[in-house]
């Protein structure tokens, strides 16, 4: 070690560095421009000078990147004498380029604003990087300098391009004054990295993070890019990364474990948009995937959400969507389930972004709207103006100067029209990933003719080999609360399958001790998420921060790109401990989500949990108040105000734990109730499956034949049979629930059956209550004998038909769609019936191919593989008329048949059809009784009178009542086999909870002030729990009173809090003193 | 040497003074040890001097003050200063004094709609008969002592318990510190039984509770669950003196709220009709809701309806 | 001891005109229906004007109708109490002891020289994200009409 002085304050370095590093190392900061920490110094462009006095000399000015720290020094880094050479420095660099940023800011800091010689405008500061760059870490020579003086010059080798250039960028990424010096050495064209996560938009470099929210958030090397893995040179990233994370030696690693079950979710790829060569895509740069828009829209995507075209950043007025792009095809006679949304969704978020102006069409053949809410987001999209095109686009065409496009589609009535947009969105098709033929053969199994994985109807998370179960788009195109559902179901066959092993590997997370911060004063950390742009496009997150800072009690504060992230997290536990923190307040999204994440962060940091608090500025800020920047980060400052104000009265709380009753209460004995059923008892927990009527099926034994030939009622009666075989299964058919009470872990049904009522105790809940079918009081029904449904068809034409109608052989079946479903009254889609009625109408052809079949439709929704049987049934000679829902079709009786009118959308022409039997494809109706079995659980209703889960993408199976799950069609319509995923998913969630032993309590619970309360016993009976009591004691001779809560039973409510005329009792975490103090926080004045 | 006393009266109907005397037998104990200086109550002394030639009011200095009613005028004021200036320790004496009591419940009213009531538009007075001479201006409100000169010592109650006077004055004799007030409401002290909250309709206070005469009050029920509005859980306790048991409950009636509320920022209004309402009974069946709660309290806590 | 008045009964003022007025309003929402809803509104993206300050509570029966006075009187312009819809109550019942309270304190906001229109309970479902807008929307209106509050000190 040696001493020297810096700035007059002593400091001791290690021997050999440069003056530049122990200044540096001191904390001072000084200017460079040639100077990088992986290249050798080079003392050129004399900005990092610095006064130096050496024992008994005088002082002189020297290059601090070049001189060596010795003993004894004494360097001032800012004396006038330095600052005035800086200056001359900057001032020459300036005048030589004008232009070059780094050289602009640096001369603007030392005060130099313009040069006062004449400017030389040249690109070249002579500073050597690019020199050093390819000589001493790439191991090229391929640019150096030529002449002295006057003539120095920065050339290659001869002047002249040269193979010993690689073309690796290194030279123009080092440049600071942005010099393109490869063109010096190379002719060749650079091709950056493309970024995949952004589907090539933009480039990314060889060191890098995959994505915004990769999981863990560390970067890697790409190491087919990387210099240093390919050539051995380079090794820059090395040399920089201050953590020393880099690790060269790092090799794959080949590891073997011993599974029971293996689930193969390899997902899908996106059709390659190349192959449909009239669209243009590849060859018009404004023609792009959906996938493309879905990251231009995204505020982490290659234009930070700024939607734009690729072509020339300009903002599109008109885009075109185009559905079914490698789907619905010759080659794939499959529906991929999810554009019609998804273009949906695309156009209402890009006329979020750029405003009602934006002209959004959507060129379609069926809107296919099928899912829970979808039918009605559709609707809502139409009222925000997107408009929807029925037609399939053949051909693009390019208008060459504006790069604008043009489509031409035949429109109504068969007329040609050919209209501009900017931007042409290609909704492309799910296809199974290439390397699925090689999966499949490395696992044995069987794949479909279009190379998705073969399932069964009733064994849909299953594949061919036993123990091998599959999930997501690798089965069928496929949605996120599908694909979440189907994942769910695997894990429960895989479940299943292990369950003598269950819980063997399993290792319990340690958290360190919880730090005592009763006796200390609030320090409080406030972190502030930009959440991409979500809440920093229109809260000013830095403004905030700064406000933070100035409350009292605030310690630290800061702002964080995704405060959710991993490395948040990591770096919210090093604030906490770096700064003594002992309350933290997180401003960003809603607790409802994301309280647990920051919670457990806590633990993990050794605070109490609850010690921390949430300001909600993005759901009830950013996103509420888009267009008042103003006031949204006035409120957003206010927010975290109150937060503060909450925080820091907040106290750490300790949580109960109940014993998990490990039974579980299926609701409903249908198809969803039974799979739950054997799913839970196939786990090893006892089941009670409770059904109203008195035998076990549901609608199940009213479908006689299914799409793909399977025979359903087999499968019934094998399910039933397991049923009854399993001791596990208590099967309680004829039965009425009474009441449900108690909560997760230990519920309390009473139900009656015969006449006799019982109790049952159960940990867990599954609603598996099912729908029904409604009952058509349109279109004669009920009036004339041959309009049927198609369950009444159905069921005919399992027995053979006969064929349809009492007198002689029916010439004509007319079906009707959307009878009971897409009206006012219920404006959701039955999603089942356009396959039940495919279904029956290739029956009818199969058993008498001369009958003449009509199906009266808005849109054919046969998504997924039932696509390929309405291609089937047209090959039949099924007739498809669509009818619009204005003008619905009309049915008559005359004395001898049945005349069916309707105006057929295509032609544009009302026509008559003269039918014998007019079947009525019946929605799906929720049952009426769902409003009580709710109230029972405190679940919700959506306004059909649905259940409605937790999260309608990502919780399909939950509730927000803990404990209790959702199956069937109790959920939404929903085929057979769907219905068997969801069944499986309820029972894994709901084995999640049984698996434990027992559960904690929430914390937040009620709690008397024994000082306060004396007893007047008004919260006695309010308590909806039954949960508190009245004591009596003795005091000094006299009888006093008191009450007492019971933590086990309390939930939380705090209805005893606000009954309590004396701030008696209150609830943890939620006391009438924290409330007020976000309430006075509110009032004040920012 | 005997302790100087000081008391004083403002708008009170004299109730407390005759507390004191109330005290019964302590009342010799304590005679010995005090000189009453200055009591209008049972002396008459000349404020402005025996011949009236003081421009100014004086009280002489005492080591004790006690003073009873809020203060409705200039007068009470000046005296209320006065008394202040010479008593080195000073009591509120009673309800009125610690927050206005029964008088303060015409801060309900402006002051001009006050004077329009009694002195111009009730019938039997004649029209324009506002007396102006002599009178001193009246103050815009009721105030209770404490709001207008601090207060060492409050002795709540319509009136005052005996006890609590005794109390006070004898802690003052003995150089003791002033005996703390209850922080526990009445429901602390009330013996009466507790089963389940009353439902329906109240009763009016004149029908009679259910109790059984000569038996303890342990086997009575809650007046409140009796269907009678009692104010005990908001009104604090330690009105039943040595007895312990609240004055009004050992009457079978249901407490009203003379000891006031629990603490300065509590309010009797908001906290019943909140446990009133949180029990399911119909709130609008309390009549004359303000004054019900702050019938002792209105010093800060009632105001004139506001005119838009 | 101290037995200090509330507020003086001065701080009854004129209201200015209401055009101009942007209302500070607290909203009180619980957490499973009315909060839940207020998230879908935004994630909805449905647009609300900037004058309410929500407070996160469990259910609407554990506000004490004290918070809500309180408030009012220390300046809110408003104050809007949300809940489940009777029936959907996470906690069984506390949504009716709450419409109960709001009687009492529609009651008692004349004895503090307040308008009712002041407080309003509304019932909000999670899935209620364009009502619960709405009901913000709608509030803010009516609390612009009434004027500031008089006990609005800034």
């Amino acid at each position: 070690m040696i001493r020297l002085e810096i700035n007059n304050q002593s400091t001791e370095v290690l021997e050999g560095i440069t003056l530049l590093q122990a200044i540096e190392k001191v904390g001072v900061k000084i200017p460079t421009l040639c100077h990088h920490k992986a290249l050798t110094p080079y003392g050129a462009c004399r900005l990092c000078v610095v006064e130096v006095q050496a024992p008994g000399r005088p002082a002189t000015v020297q290059a601090a990147c070049s001189y060596q720290a010795l003993e004894g020094l004494a360097v001032l880094t800012h004396s006038d004498r330095v600052l005035r050479a800086r200056r001359i420095v900057a001032e020459l660099l300036l005048a030589r380029c004008p232009e070059a940023e780094p050289v602009r800011r640096i001369a603007m800091e030392l005060g130099v604003h313009e040069p006062r010689i004449r400017k030389k405008n040249d690109d070249c500061i002579y500073c050597g990087l690019c020199v050093r760059m390819c000589c001493e870490r790439m191991g090229r020579t391929a640019v150096g300098f030529s002449g002295r003086g006057p003539r120095k010059r920065l050339e290659p080798p001869f002047g002249k391009h040269n193979p010993i250039c690689w073309t690796c960028g290194a030279c123009d990424f080092i440049c600071p004054t942005g010099k393109q010096v490869s063109s010096l050495t190379t002719a060749k064209n650079f091709l950056p990295l493309s970024n995949a996560f952004n589907i090539g938009l933009d480039s990314r470099p060889a060191a890098y993070i995959p994505y915004p929210q990769a999981v863990p958030n560390k970067a890697v090397l790409d190491s087919t890019a990387c210099i240093h893995l390919n050539y051995g040179s380079c090794g820059i990233c090395q040399e920089v990364c201050e953590a020393k994370a880099i690790n060269y030696e790092q090799k794959p690693l080949a590891t073997e474990l011993n599974v029971g079950a293996i689930i193969l979710a390899p997902g899908y790829e996106i059709f390659d948009a190349r192959l449909t060569k009239d669209l243009g895509y590849g060859r018009f740069p404004n023609v792009i995937t959906s996938l493309e828009f879905e990251r231009i829209l995204s505020a982490s995507g290659p234009y930070s959400g700024h939607v734009q075209r690729p072509y020339d950043q300009k903002q599109p007025r008109r885009i075109a969507f185009l559905q079914c792009v490698g789907s619905r095809d010759s080659e794939r006679d499959y529906c991929s389930s999810v554009c019609c949304m998804y273009a949906t969704k695309e156009a209402i978020i890009a006329k979020e972004h750029l405003g009602e102006g934006l002209q959004c069409d959507i060129f379609f053949m069926d809107l296919r709207a099928f899912s829970k809410g979808f039918e009605q987001y559709y609707r809502r999209a139409q009222e925000l103006g997107v408009r929807y095109i029925r037609s399939r686009v053949p051909i693009i065409k390019e208008v060459p100067a504006s790069k604008n496009l043009i489509v031409e589609y035949l429109g109504e009535h068969d007329k040609r029209i050919s209209e501009e947009y900017d931007l042409v969105v290609l909704s492309v098709g799910m296809q199974p990933p290439k390397e699925v033929k090689a999966l499949a053969d490395r696992f044995g199994i069987e794949l479909n003719e279009f190379n998705f994985c073969k399932t069964s109807a009733f064994t849909p998370a299953q594949s061919s080999r036993e123990g091998v179960y599959v999930a997501g788009p690798f089965v069928e195109p496929k949605d996120i609360p599908e694909t979440v559902m189907q994942s769910s179901a695997a894990a429960a066959q895989a479940l299943s399958l292990l369950e003598s092993a269950r819980g063997t590997l399993i290792k319990p997370k340690l958290y360190p001790a919880e730090r005592d911060v009763k006796q200390e004063h609030p320090r409080i950390g406030v972190f502030v998420c930009h959440c991409g742009t979500n809440i920093a496009g229109v809260v000013k997150v830095p403004e905030v921060v700064e406000y933070a800072r100035t409350l009292p009690d605030v310690v630290y504060a800061e702002n964080n790109l995704y405060t959710c992230s991993n490395d948040a997290q990591d770096r919210i536990k090093q604030k906490i401990d770096e700064h003594k923190l002992n309350r933290v307040v997180v401003a960003s999204c809603t607790p409802r989500t994301h309280e647990p994440l920051f919670r457990n962060t806590m633990a993990e940091a050794g605070l109490n949990p609850y010690l921390f608090e949430m300001a909600n500025i993005r759901d009830q800020c950013s996103w509420v108040h888009m267009h008042q920047p103003e006031e949204a980060t006035k409120k957003s400052k206010d927010l975290v105000r109150m937060a503060i104000a909450k925080s820091r009265l907040l106290q750490p709380l300790q949580r109960q734990h109940l014993k998990i009753e490990k039974s579980a209460l299926v609701i409903g004995g249908g198809l969803s109730g039974m799979t739950s059923a054997l799913s839970l008892a196939g786990q090893g927990y006892h089941v009670y499956l409770v059904e109203k009527e008195k035998e076990l099926g549901g609608d199940l034994r009213h479908v006689y034949y299914l799409l793909n030939g399977e025979n359903p009622q087999d499968e019934l009666a094998r399910i039933r049979n397991e049923v009854d075989r399993n001791a596990k299964i208590h099967v309680l058919t004829n039965a009425a629930i009474e009441n449900i009470e108690g909560s997760i872990g230990n519920f309390k049904t009473r139900i009656s059956r015969n006449g006799e009522t019982t109790e049952i105790v159960h940990g867990v809940v599954i609603v598996a209550t099912g729908a029904k079918q409604y009952k058509p009081k349109e279109y004669l029904y009920g009036q004339n004998e041959n309009v049927i449904t198609q369950r009444e068809l159905e069921a005919r034409l399992a027995a053979g038909g006969e064929f349809l109608k009492p007198n002689g052989r029916a010439k004509t079946v007319v079906m009707i769609q959307c009878v009971g479903s897409r009206d006012t009254d219920h404006p959701y889609c039955s999603r089942v019936c356009c396959a039940d009625a495919i279904k029956n109408a290739l029956k009818i052809k199969q058993l008498s191919p001369a009958t003449n079949v009509y199906v009266l439709y808005r849109d054919i929704r046969t998504y997924g593989f039932k696509e390929g049987y309405y291609t089937k049934a047209r090959q039949q000679g099924v007739a498809f008329v669509r009818y619009d829902e204005q003008r619905k079709p009309e049915v008559s009786q005359n004395l001898k048949a049945l005349e069916v009118t309707v105006f057929d959308q295509t032609l544009g022409m009302p026509i008559s059809i003269s039918s014998d039997l007019v079947v009525l494809s019946a929605g799906i109706h929720p049952h009426e009784e769902n409003r009580q079995i709710a109230q029972f659980l405190k679940v919700p209703l959506n306004s059909e009178g649905f259940f409605l889960e937790a999260h309608m993408k990502l919780r399909p199976v939950d509730f927000m009542t803990d404990g209790v799950f959702l199956c069937g069609t109790a959920h939404s319509p929903k085929t057979l086999d769907e219905s068997i995923l969801q069944a499986q998913a309820a029972s894994a969630r709901a084995a999640t909870i049984l698996a434990k032993d027992s559960i904690e309590l929430e914390g937040n619970i009620s709690h008397v002030l024994d000082e306060k309360c004396d007893g007047c016993a008004y919260c006695v009976d309010t308590c909806p729990y039954k949960g508190i009591t009245l004591l009596e004691y003795m005091w000094q001779g006299s009888v006093k009173k008191v009450v007492q809560t019971n933590d086990s039973v309390c939930k939380g409510c705090g209805c005893c809090q606000a009954t309590c005329p004396k701030d008696g009792v209150q609830i943890y975490g939620f006391t009438l003193e924290q409330i007020r103090a976000q309430i006075d926080a509110a009032l004040e004045v920012a | 040497m005997a302790a100087r006393l000081a008391e004083e009266w403002f708008a009170i109907c004299g109730g407390c003074e005759v507390t004191i005397l109330d005290i019964g037998e302590p009342l010799l104990d304590v005679l010995k040890q005090v000189e009453i200086v200055h009591m209008p109550v049972i002396m008459d002394h000349k404020l402005f001097g025996q011949t009236g030639e003081n421009a100014e009011m004086e009280i002489p200095a005492a080591d004790v003050g006690l003073i009873s009613g809020g203060i409705r005028n200039e007068e009470h004021k000046k005296l209320a200063l006065e008394m202040r200036k010479k008593c080195k320790i000073l009591i509120s004496l009673g309800s009125c004094a610690c927050f206005g009591g029964i008088p303060a419940l015409a801060n309900q009213f402006s002051t001009q709609e006050l004077v329009d009531k009694v002195y111009r538009d009730s019938k039997s007075t004649e029209k324009d008969g506002l007396p102006h001479e002599q009178i001193p201006e009246l103050t815009d409100r009721v105030y209770a002592v404490h709001e207008v000169v601090p207060v060492d010592a409050y002795l709540p109650g319509c009136p005052t318990t005996p006890d609590m006077v005794a109390n006070a004055l004898l802690s003052i004799l003995e150089g003791k510190p002033l005996p703390a007030l209850s922080s526990k409401s009445v429901c602390d002290e009330c013996p009466t039984k507790r089963e389940k909250k009353a439902v329906g309709t109240l009763k009016r206070r004149l029908e009679a509770p259910d109790f059984k005469p000569g038996a303890p009050l342990t086997e009575m029920r809650c007046l409140m669950e009796q269907g009678y509005l009692c104010l005990g859980p908001a009104t604090r306790g330690g009105c039943g003196g040595h007895d312990g048991v609240p004055r009004c409950i050992r009457a079978y009636m249901p407490c009203e709220g003379c000891f006031g509320p629990l603490s300065e920022k509590a309010n009797p209004m908001v906290d019943m009709m909140g446990a009133l309402s949180s029990i399911g009974l119909d709130p609008k069946q309390i009549p004359d809701r303000a004054a019900t709660f702050n019938r002792f309290a209105g010093a800060g806590r009632l105001r004139p309806a506001p005119r838009r | 001891m101290g037995i200090s008045p509330v507020q003086s009964v001065s701080a009854v003022a004129e209201a200015p005109p209401a055009e101009t007025f942007q209302p500070l309003i607290i909203a009180l929402c619980c957490n499973w229906c009315s909060y839940a809803g207020a998230d879908l509104a935004g994630v909805s993206r449905i647009q609300y004007p900037p004058s309410i300050r929500m407070v996160r509570v469990m259910c609407s029966g554990m506000v004490h109708p004290n918070l809500v006075i309180e408030a009012l009187t220390k300046g809110a312009d408003g104050v809007l109490m949300c809940g489940c819809h009777p029936g959907d109550c996470h906690y069984q019942e506390g949504n009716l002891k709450a419409e109960k309270r709001a009687e009492a304190i529609r009651l008692m906001l004349s004895d503090f020289g307040l308008e009712e229109e002041r407080f309003r309970l509304e019932w909000v479902s999670a899935a209620e994200g364009p009502r619960f807008a709405q009901v913000v929307r709608d509030f803010t209106e009516q609390v612009q009409k009434l004027g500031p509050s008089p006990y609005r000190t800034q």
